[in-house]
């Protein structure tokens, strides 16, 4: 692949990107989420079309443009939610999609056969006529790779396939993996687990921000090395003055366990405390349990042990009182604003229902307008008037309007969750200083972020959360950017690994 | 806003255009004037005092229904259950209006108009709590509801077993209501009927409650992004029960003024769909109350002229139907097809999207 370039709007997914697997080796795409590999792998498997760039098979340049025409290039992918018809059986599933060589008909005994025939050779052990909801998920995972091999690839990519598996597992899937790399196959396997990537991989190239950050070969690559890679050198560190002094506790989580949506642990045992007058980072690779903090915080989910508590006060519910809780989430477009809705309405969202902005369960229009026309001005919100939808704004604008509804009743606790995310730089710094501006007035800050570079900056302290716990809290210190990453990874500040659990 | 509305009248007039041109072809192709036809649609519709109120009459239960739909459209809710709604509204309506109270008829009326109400608010209260705190689709609980209802009151009104039933009737139906029980004409010698007056009144009332209430503030929300409304606060659960029970209610009132303003009796079958029109109704309008009092008196209007065009140029009232589908499909249809006529620069084509989400979902 040369010179893969994506847009989303506005984001640059994918940035000029290079990338080439040759036969019979491990490349490893090291990455942040966020950082461009399910982009780019989407593009190889012709799900997105790339704005500019090229792709090569054995030299030729080809054009991909589903995945049924990546099929017949010979490239292979193990999608990291798996792609499987859970009431058909695994030699259905493997069939799925191919013509069949007796038509009309089907001729699964035939598919059988060959089916129990790459199990052989490759390990992988599946029973081909258990139906998929039977499989355990690393069976599952195996019957995708035979899938795969069932349609002749060339090429296999693997997309965070430990994600899913028990450390025995990833033994085996590892041994699977070097088995048919010495079979002359091109493997591509996509992570975030620096350790993983280093005993499976011949070569690694890491992406950072849509962008390769080099390629390397694996032999004599140090975890610390790659690292830095992938959360980036931090910018400059402008410190801000030390955390306001004596400040009281105002949030206080204690021994809070709770449920993902899927209903399996998300949190467990978090206890966490931010005071006043100071910014609280929570460090973590996305989906290690912040979302579910966050709401948690919020009122929003219910934890199923523990307590959570603001200024003192349990939370039972949403809390939407605007001089307790701002709650930036995660995810703008999806939970924190109504595109549809107008910047006016968009800032009452919360309060709609109370004084001044409905009095006997009538709204008063020009209260509610005059309110943002205040916030615009206050906010420095660019947009053309107070009847502007949000869905036009800049990505940048758009937070301004979250943040000026959740920072506006001078609330004592504010939670942001990864608050910068596809924001250019500019509307970063101002995103921070907004923050800043809230701890200097006394709020307590707790700021959920993926990137090390800007927690860094920004915070106080920082608390890494791996797999829905806490490995530990350190000091805002860029020399301990190697130990941050290692916990991110799930290694406890007191250097004791932790085990894997299946996700 | 103004020129939003605006272009989305210019829109539908293209589209009820282009319905009209299509249904010409097709009466061409039985050998007939299409202009000839048309005329005599025209006449029968708007060509003086009685088809005025023909149309009026037409258009009353299509105009209450189709606010209910309406409402449940702006709140992200598929209330296609109107017409089962419609025949409970009925069926309260009857029963309260069957009672000899001897009170006057300011009160037998409001009383029988709130049975109609009860009985469609329940009807769609039951699937909004079914969707709202056990994740069962509205649109499938909401449509096999409708024959629920429809059969309901067939054996009401049944003349052998039917608790409501006439004894010795040739045709499945009620006793008449109480006289005081009857709503009043608009137009005396006809059968136009105050049901009218209150359907535009409630649309006026409707339009008001979206724009003006925090209620209305809430149901907006949940339409356009409910995890976005969850966040803020709002019990999307409860609003969504709210919201359905609103919705059912009105196309409840639909089947009590058809019954206490019209017939007067609950007959079996009496309703020809009114509740599935309202859906076409309520897109054709946008799910904007006061587009549905267009919508309505459009429907009402083509139903109303078919009578007058078949005895004219003798085509199928069933023609008017294919002219009411079509005029909606085209109104649906039109931004779509722009849009991929004209992909959006920079943005993922919905084909791109849409694969990237399966990805992502499975």
């Amino acid at each position: 692949m040369e010179g893969i370039t994506k847009r989303f709007p506005g984001v640059l997914a994918n940035d000029q990107v290079s990338f080439d697997v040759r036969p019979g080796e491990i490349h490893a795409l090291l990455g942040e989420n966020g950082a461009g590999k399910s982009t780019l792998m989407k593009i190889l498997y012709g799900l997105y079309r790339p704005d500019a760039g090229q792709i090569f098979v054995n030299g030729r340049a080809v054009d991909i443009d589903s995945p049924r025409a990546a099929v017949e290039h010979g490239i292979g992918m193990v999608h990291q939610h798996f792609m499987l018809v859970p009431n058909l059986t695994a030699v259905e599933n493997a069939v799925l999609g191919l013509p069949s060589r007796r038509p009309p008909l089907l001729d699964l005994e035939a598919a059988r056969a060959r089916l129990t025939e790459l199990s052989a050779d490759y390990q992988l052990d599946v029973d081909p006529l258990a139906p998929v909801w039977q499989l355990p998920v690393g069976a599952q995972q195996r019957l995708e790779i035979l899938k795969a091999l069932f349609r002749e690839a060339r090429v296999l990519v693997l997309d965070e396939p430990t994600a899913v598996l028990a450390p025995a597992e990833v033994d085996q899937l590892f041994r699977i993996v070097r088995l048919l790399a010495g079979q002359g196959r091109g493997i591509v396997f996509i992570s975030h687990k620096l350790e993983e990537v280093k005993a499976i991989s011949d070569r690694i190239t890491v992406l950072r921000a849509g962008r390769v950050v080099g390629t390397l070969p694996t032999a004599g690559a140090s975890a610390g090395h790659l690292a830095q890679m992938m959360v980036g050198r931090p910018i400059s560190l402008d410190r801000q003055s030390p955390p306001v002094a004596g400040g009281d506790t105002v949030l206080r989580l204690d021994q809070v366990n709770c449920l993902s949506d899927r209903g399996v642990p998300a949190l467990r045992g978090v206890s966490l405390t931010v005071c006043r007058g100071e910014i609280v980072g929570v460090a973590g690779v996305d989906g290690n349990g912040q979302r579910e903090m966050a709401e948690c915080i919020a009122g929003l989910r219910r934890p199923t042990a523990g307590s959570v508590a603001i200024s003192g006060t349990p939370v039972r519910g949403v809390v939407r009182d605007p001089a307790l809780l701002g709650f930036i989430p995660e995810d703008r477009h999806r939970t924190g604003l109504i595109l549809d809705f107008d910047v006016a309405e968009n800032l009452v969202l919360k309060t709609v229902g109370d004084r001044p902005y409905s009095r006997h369960q009538i709204l008063d229009w020009g209260r509610i307008f005059e309110h943002a026309r205040g916030m615009i001005r206050r906010y420095d919100i660019r947009a053309a008037g107070p009847w502007v939808r949000v869905g036009t704004l800049s990505g940048g604008n758009q937070q301004r309007v979250v943040v000026a509804r959740e920072t506006g009743g001078d609330p004592a606790l504010l939670v942001a969750a990864q608050a910068t995310r596809g924001l250019d730089v500019g509307a970063v710094e101002g995103v921070h200083q907004l923050l800043r501006e809230q701890r200097e007035r006394g709020s307590a800050v707790l700021y959920i972020g993926t990137e090390l570079s800007e927690l860094l900056a920004l915070c106080d302290r920082i608390v890494v959360l791996f797999q829905g716990e806490i490995m530990g809290e350190v000091p805002p210190d860029q020399r301990l950017i190697g130990r941050i990453g290692e916990m991110m990874m799930g290694r406890r500040a007191d250097g004791e690994p932790t085990d894997e659990r299946a996700a | 806003m103004a020129s939003r509305v605006g272009s989305r009248l210019a829109g539908t007039a293209i589209a009820v255009f282009l319905a009209f041109a299509v249904c010409a072809v097709l009466i061409l192709l039985v050998g007939a004037n299409p202009l000839e036809a048309y005329a005599a649609m025209l006449e029968g519709s708007v060509g003086g005092i009685a088809a005025l109120t023909t149309t009026g009459v037409r258009m009353t239960p299509l105009l209450l229904a189709g606010l209910g739909v309406a409402i449940s459209f702006r709140a992200g809710v598929f209330n296609i259950g109107a017409e089962g709604q419609l025949y409970l509204g009925a069926i309260g309506a009857t029963i309260v209006g069957l009672m000899p109270l001897g009170m006057p008829s300011w009160i037998h009326v409001p009383l029988a108009l709130l049975g109609g109400i009860v009985g469609g608010a329940i009807w769609a209260a039951i699937p909004g709590y079914l969707l709202a705190y056990r994740g069962i689709s509205e649109v499938v609980v909401t449509l096999m509801l409708n024959y629920v209802g429809i059969y309901l009151a067939s054996y009401l009104v049944d003349t052998e077993s039917g608790p409501l039933g006439e004894r010795g009737a040739s045709y499945s139906q009620s006793a008449q209501i109480q006289t005081v029980a009857r709503l009043p004409a608009l137009v005396a010698g006809t059968s136009l009927h105050l049901g009218l007056v209150i359907g535009l009144v409630l649309a006026v009332a409707l339009w008001a409650m979206i724009r003006w209430t925090p209620f209305g503030f809430r149901l907006r929300m949940i339409g356009a992004n409910p995890i976005a409304a969850r966040y803020a606060g709002v019990r999307v659960g409860n609003q969504i029960v709210a919201v359905m029970a609103l919705s059912g209610g009105l196309a409840g009132l639909a089947g009590a003024v058809e019954v206490i303003g019209l017939r007067y009796r609950l007959y079996e079958n009496f309703s020809p769909g009114y509740g599935y029109d309202a859906i076409a109704v309520a897109l054709l309008a946008n799910s904007h109350p006061l587009g549905v009092v267009l919508a309505a008196g459009f429907f009402g209007a083509l139903q109303a002229g078919a009578n007058r065009m078949q005895q004219t140029v003798n085509i199928e009232t069933s023609l008017v139907f294919i002219i009411q589908a079509l005029t909606v499909i085209f109104v649906i249809a039109a931004p779509k097809v722009g849009r991929f006529t004209f992909p959006r620069r920079g943005a993922g084509t919905p084909i791109e999207e849409a694969r990237g989400e399966a990805v992502h979902a499975g």
